[in-house]
């Protein structure tokens, strides 16, 4: 049964992929960025057309779409993601320098707004119509409809430039190498950009948590434990949290994809080396081959973080694990 | 664990090693005060590699040129001892200085020399080498390049092309730059630093500061990390150069970042580039509307009011630079001249609404700026004020810049900005064109006398004697490019570059700058140096 459950996922992967490269090429190619435009800059008048078409010949821009595409799908094939322009490296080289720098702040910024998100709705379930949920509703709600990059600049001016509490930039301190920065340095430089992304994501969890446990809370088995005498915290804990803990876990799962967006803007905001800025200028400056390497990248992360989800399901729920034949 | 707990047992001791962390920072920078930090605008992602143009905009630090720039921009030696264009115009001849070598400690030959140029010439890099037939070494000090046809602009590739070495050169050189320049790259962090250290093996004065860091970061971050006391030097824009850093001063750079009015300047007659670009203006095709534009313009109030009083007045796309030509230069500000100038051409305002007609046409036309450039925006609404009392209704318009230059660029009056450190520049800027030109003479101008001293310039003997061909090209006294001759352009206002330094730092005698704001600077790095104790 798990073999089944493997192929018809690996089957959808491919087809999922599959659709996303085609439909980004399309995209991409359409963009009004030129990438030989983009990449001369302001040396414009030095460089002759000859020139510009000796560097399109080496990005391979001299080929009709189509052809372009097909080479690319074929090498692709191969594990082959091509050479970034911009970068002039291979893509899976500049993603995989990039993504680990990433992959801790949204790590980080992950279980805490996991955490604290999933806190944070019990609390307020339990509490419903207190002054305390009110207060919570009022942040998750505040957050839900803030823009990351708003939250990261108004962080960085208050903690950064006014009290001087956290660093302006970069990764680690200006200066050192990476084996050089301590373990403390690198986590001072990554809070306020964990912070702000974790801030934000806290907010959806919150709200979805809150309202299971308030469900929970009204069902048949909760009344029937508070009639014997169990009280609202032991009825929580004991009777409501498994029961509202599986829900949370999709949602935390499914929001890779918000992470990953999320990144990307206060990676811009914190000139926080990761994926994400790379994202950016990859798109602006035309890099194709990038573009199309991350955002394959991206497909494969979310989509292994539903994946994740479907399987914690089966592992948590006895339910699901009994019943074998509803696996898909 | 309740909250008194919790407050003395994890809150506590976290902030304490906060506070630590912040002071032990504090003490590193004012301990070591020989490593310089500075943040100088955009990383060059893909690395340090010549061949590909990395260094083409001033300096490529990891490696050293056959000729360079002094402070005066006058062209001094550098790894050549010696250099003779022959042949025609066609072949330089350059004798390489002996026994310099890599900073890997192998030696720099003409073989090397002759290899980076035969490379680049076909790397599909930032670098045009089209001109080159072939680089070939002689014997070991000795280098030719020969031309396919002749250009005395190419010294500009002896100036700015570093020599990489023959054996390590390879795909990944990029990111391990091996030179023979004042410095070596240390570690690169993409997306955030680059560590450079000075090279032990530079032939050349070794300078004094040991240790860069530059920084990659946007200009706010840049700001932010200044005020926090973080940076030595940093490339700011003008409007951001009025405030107080401590312990910083500002420094301004001249430059011929130019901006300036592009005019069209053929009629509409409804013909198209092949791409299908329409060409002409039928208001600016007027000379008359054209020299009453350059007339009327205030200069020193735009540079006062758009630049903040960092910039200077420009009346040439070279101002100030070697070859720019000095008779050019006119009183501006000077609206009667342009309204007489009009009313000969017969510009009237017949119909009372301020706005002059000739022949039925009105004397209108827009102003396009990119969107993005708040300057730009600044200079074409200025203009506009300032053409509104002689008759002239200039409309500003901000506009996609892909649009302006994939659409617009040959049919509409453009806010453009040049400025380098090559007589290339105005070759292509005013030269007679292709019929698919895009930046180059987007305005479709042509004057066969001009197009002739131009192409003599290009042929001539050496860099010297093409300097009175540029400028003759410029006004020989009858005619030329500029306002007195077919004022072709309005040229507006030279910027200054700005740049906050540590008060402890000495950085000699900056070099005018070209268009583009940062890198330049560090033309003479290796003569910065530490004035405190």
């Amino acid at each position: 049964m798990i073999t089944q459950f493997l192929l018809v996922k690996t089957f959808r992967l491919i087809l999922l992929i599959a659709a996303v490269a085609t439909l980004s090429f399309v995209l991409v190619s359409s963009s009004p960025v030129d990438p030989v435009d983009a990449y001369v800059g302001a040396a414009m008048l030095r460089i002759s057309p000859d020139q510009r078409e000796v560097i399109a010949k080496r990005w391979g821009l001299d080929r009709p779409p189509v052809e372009r595409f097909g080479r690319w799908a074929g090498q692709m094939a191969t594990g082959n993601f091509g050479v970034s322009t911009i970068f002039n490296e291979p893509v899976l080289s500049v993603i995989g320098k990039r993504f680990i720098t990433s992959f801790w702040l949204m790590a980080l910024a992950w279980s805490l707004s996991g955490a604290l998100g999933f806190g944070l709705g019990l609390i307020a379930g339990a509490r419903e119509d207190t002054l305390l949920d009110r207060s919570i509703r009022l942040y998750a709600y505040t957050m839900a409809s803030t823009p990351t990059f708003w939250v990261g600049m108004i962080l960085l001016m208050i903690f950064s430039v006014s009290l001087g509490w956290t660093p302006v930039c970069c990764a680690w301190p200006p200066g050192l190498s990476a084996e050089q920065a301590t373990l403390w340095q690198r986590l001072h430089h990554l809070l306020l950009p964990a912070i702000t992304l974790s801030l934000i994501g806290i907010a959806q969890i919150t709200l979805h948590t809150r309202e299971k446990t308030i469900e929970a809370l009204r069902s048949d088995y909760s009344i029937f434990a508070r009639a014997q005498g169990e009280s609202t915290i032991g009825i929580v804990f004991r009777r409501a949290l498994r029961n509202v803990a599986l829900p949370a876990v999709t949602l935390q799962f499914a929001s890779l994809g918000e992470l990953f967006g999320g990144a990307v803007l206060a990676e811009q905001v914190f000139a926080y080396p990761g994926l994400g800025r790379t994202t950016v200028e990859a798109g602006i400056r035309g890099d194709i081959p990038l573009l199309l390497g991350i955002v394959l990248f991206s497909t494969i992360f979310v989509f292994t973080g539903n994946f994740m989800a479907d399987l914690i399901y089966h592992l948590v729920d006895p339910r699901l694990r009994k019943a074998t034949g509803a696996i898909s | 664990m309740n909250v008194r707990h919790f407050l003395i047992g994890v809150a506590l001791p976290l902030l304490l090693v906060i506070a630590s962390g912040c002071d032990r920072q504090q003490k590193v920078s004012a301990d070591t005060p020989k490593t310089l930090t500075l943040i100088l605008g955009e990383e060059n992602t893909e690395g340090f590699d010549p061949t590909l143009g990395w260094g083409s905009y001033g300096n490529p630090l990891f490696q050293s040129t056959l000729l360079k720039r002094d402070a005066d921009l006058k062209i001094v030696s550098d790894l050549a001892t010696k250099w003779e264009l022959g042949d025609g115009q066609l072949a330089w001849t350059v004798k390489i200085r002996p026994e310099v070598v890599f900073s890997d400690g192998s030696p720099l030959t003409a073989r090397d020399v002759a290899y980076t140029f035969n490379t680049a010439a076909k790397a599909g890099g930032v670098v045009d080498l089209s001109n080159l037939q072939l680089a070939e070494a002689i014997d070991d000090s000795t280098v030719i390049l020969r031309l396919k046809h002749p250009d005395i602009t190419f010294i500009q590739h002896l100036i700015t092309l570093g020599i990489v070495p023959e054996k390590l050169h390879g795909p990944g050189y990029g990111r391990k730059p091996i030179g023979s320049g004042p410095y070596k790259l240390v570690r690169w962090d993409e997306g955030q630093q680059m560590i450079v250290e000075a090279n032990d093996r530079y032939y050349g004065i070794k300078p004094s500061i040991k240790r860069l860091v530059f920084l990659f970061s946007t200009e706010n971050a840049a700001i932010a990390a200044a005020m926090a006391g973080k940076v030595d030097v940093l490339g700011v824009s003008s409007n951001l150069a009025g405030q107080k850093i401590p312990g910083m001063t500002l420094h301004v750079v001249k430059s011929v970042d130019n901006r300036g009015l592009m005019f069209p300047m053929v009629p509409d007659t409804g013909r198209k580039t092949p791409r299908g670009l329409a060409i002409g203006n039928n208001v600016t095709s007027d000379i008359a509307i054209r020299k009453a534009v350059n007339y009327a313009i205030n200069r020193q109030a735009l540079v006062d009011g758009v630049l903040d009083g960092h910039g200077r007045p420009a009346f040439g796309a070279v101002d100030d630079l070697p070859w720019d030509n000095p008779e050019i230069r006119f009183k501006d500000n000077d609206p009667e001249k342009a309204k007489a100038i009009l009313e000969e051409a017969g510009w009237r305002d017949s119909d009372g609404d301020g706005v002059r007609e000739k022949d039925g046409k009105k004397a209108e036309f827009e102003i396009l700026y990119n969107t993005k450039d708040s300057l730009r925006q600044g200079l074409a609404l200025a203009v506009s004020d300032m053409l509104r009392p002689v008759g002239i209704k200039a409309v500003p318009r901000g506009e996609n810049w892909d649009r302006i230059k994939d659409e617009l660029t040959h049919a509409f009056v453009i806010v453009y900005g040049f400025g380098g450190h090559s007589p290339l520049e105005m070759y292509k800027l005013y030269h007679s064109n292709g019929p698919e030109p895009m930046y180059w003479n987007a305005g479709f101008y042509v004057n066969p006398v001009v197009d002739n001293y131009l192409d003599q310039a290009l042929r001539a003997p050496s860099f010297d004697e093409a300097i009175p061909l540029w400028k003759k090209a410029q006004w020989d006294g009858k005619t030329g490019i500029s306002t007195p001759g077919d004022a072709s352009w309005a040229w507006l206002v030279n910027l200054d570059h700005t740049y906050f330094i540590n008060q402890c730092l000495d950085v000699g005698k900056s070099q005018m700058e070209p268009h583009g704001h940062g890198w330049p600077i560090t033309a003479n790095i290796d003569q910065w140096q530490w004035t405190c104790k």
